[in-house]
């Protein structure tokens, strides 16, 4: 194991515990992103570049982006 | 139930989980390791059989080509469920407005972010197109060039505005290519079998390794998953994006 992909899942880690102890939605789904990120940067390492980067766009872009508008949707439902 | 007492009950289920996670953790392979059978037999006989360096779309489209058409239906079912909950009148027309909080000041969108999108968006969709056509050769595909094109079309939206991205993305296009694409694959799998082979043989001309159009069957099961995703993947965001707009009477919500 080289010290790039101990480092990453070091990252993994920290990213994952960010995800669960954040406890403000809007800031949950920017740390779901940076969760994503940082997974399809640890797939990369891993010699799994079509896994890195369904995980990209699937788990940055497409999932937060669902989550935000949910949420926007939400508090707008809830302003009456 | 406290919170003490739950924390007390997880301690006693992991306690009771350990010695099965210690014995599965003993017989994987350990980290790192060479490339398991599997995956040097797909390795060796890959190149030879199917004339594409590309293994995993070996795998996807050729291989196990069947396991992809049940994710591809897979993907179809949950698209059309989420599309059938949530299409309505809200945001259909192109001039909806976004609805916001009442209060809260309505801003232009910066100049800075239509400028990242101009410059981003022709980029990502092109970047997205290569992998989609170069899915024989390297890493990447119709799956993940779809994801990239469909997100790379809501750059349009943050640069353009919602009526641009109407008009530029209609929905139709997007019900048409995420159902045309299904079908494009499974008749992928059923052609063969007209034609006299087993389900999804690779009959058509594998035209020679390392070339973009290399891997007969693998091209055209590879361009119909990219027209499913990026219907797919499209339809999903425009149907998310118009609960954002103003409910203009009272029953769309």
């Amino acid at each position: 194991m080289t010290w790039l992909v101990a480092l990453l899942l070091l990252l993994a880690a920290a990213a994952g515990s960010g995800v669960v102890l954040s406890r403000d939605p809007r800031r949950q789904i920017f740390a779901i992103a940076a969760n994503g990120l940082v997974l399809s940067a640890l797939f990369f390492a891993l010699e799994a570049p079509d896994v890195a980067l369904s995980e990209l766009a699937v788990g940055t872009a497409a999932t937060p982006l669902m989550f935000l508008v949910i949420l926007a949707a939400i508090r707008m439902d809830r302003k009456g | 139930m406290s919170t003490r007492l739950r924390l007390a009950l997880f301690a006693v289920a992991q306690l009771c989980l350990l010695p099965a996670i210690w014995k599965i953790a003993r017989a994987l392979p350990p980290f790192g390791n060479p490339i398991e059978i599997y995956g040097r037999s797909i390795d060796t006989l890959g190149p030879p059989l199917r004339h594409i360096s590309n293994m995993v779309s070996a795998v996807n489209f050729d291989f196990r080509g069947l396991d992809t058409v049940g994710e591809e239906f897979m993907l179809l079912c949950a698209v059309t469920g989420a599309v059938t909950l949530l299409r309505g009148i809200r945001g259909e027309d192109r001039g909806a407005k976004a609805e916001r909080l009442p209060g809260r000041p309505l801003l232009d969108r910066a100049e800075s972010t239509i400028l990242v999108a101009r410059v981003f968006a022709p980029l990502i969709l092109l970047f997205g197109l290569y992998m989609v056509l170069h899915a024989t050769v390297t890493p990447g595909g119709g799956f993940q060039g779809g994801v990239i094109i469909a997100s790379g079309l809501l750059l349009v939206y943050l640069g353009e505005g919602y009526d641009a991205w109407r008009c530029l993305a209609p929905s139709r296009v997007f019900d048409a290519m995420e159902g045309g694409g299904s079908l494009l694959f499974l008749l992928c799998g059923l052609g063969p079998m007209a034609a006299g082979g087993v389900f999804m043989e690779n009959l058509l001309p594998l035209g020679s390794i390392k070339d973009v159009f290399s891997g007969g069957l693998i091209v055209i099961e590879n361009a119909s998953v990219a027209i499913a995703v990026i219907g797919g993947f499209a339809m999903l965001f425009l149907e998310f994006m118009e609960e954002t707009r103003a409910a203009e009477t009272e029953n769309e919500r």
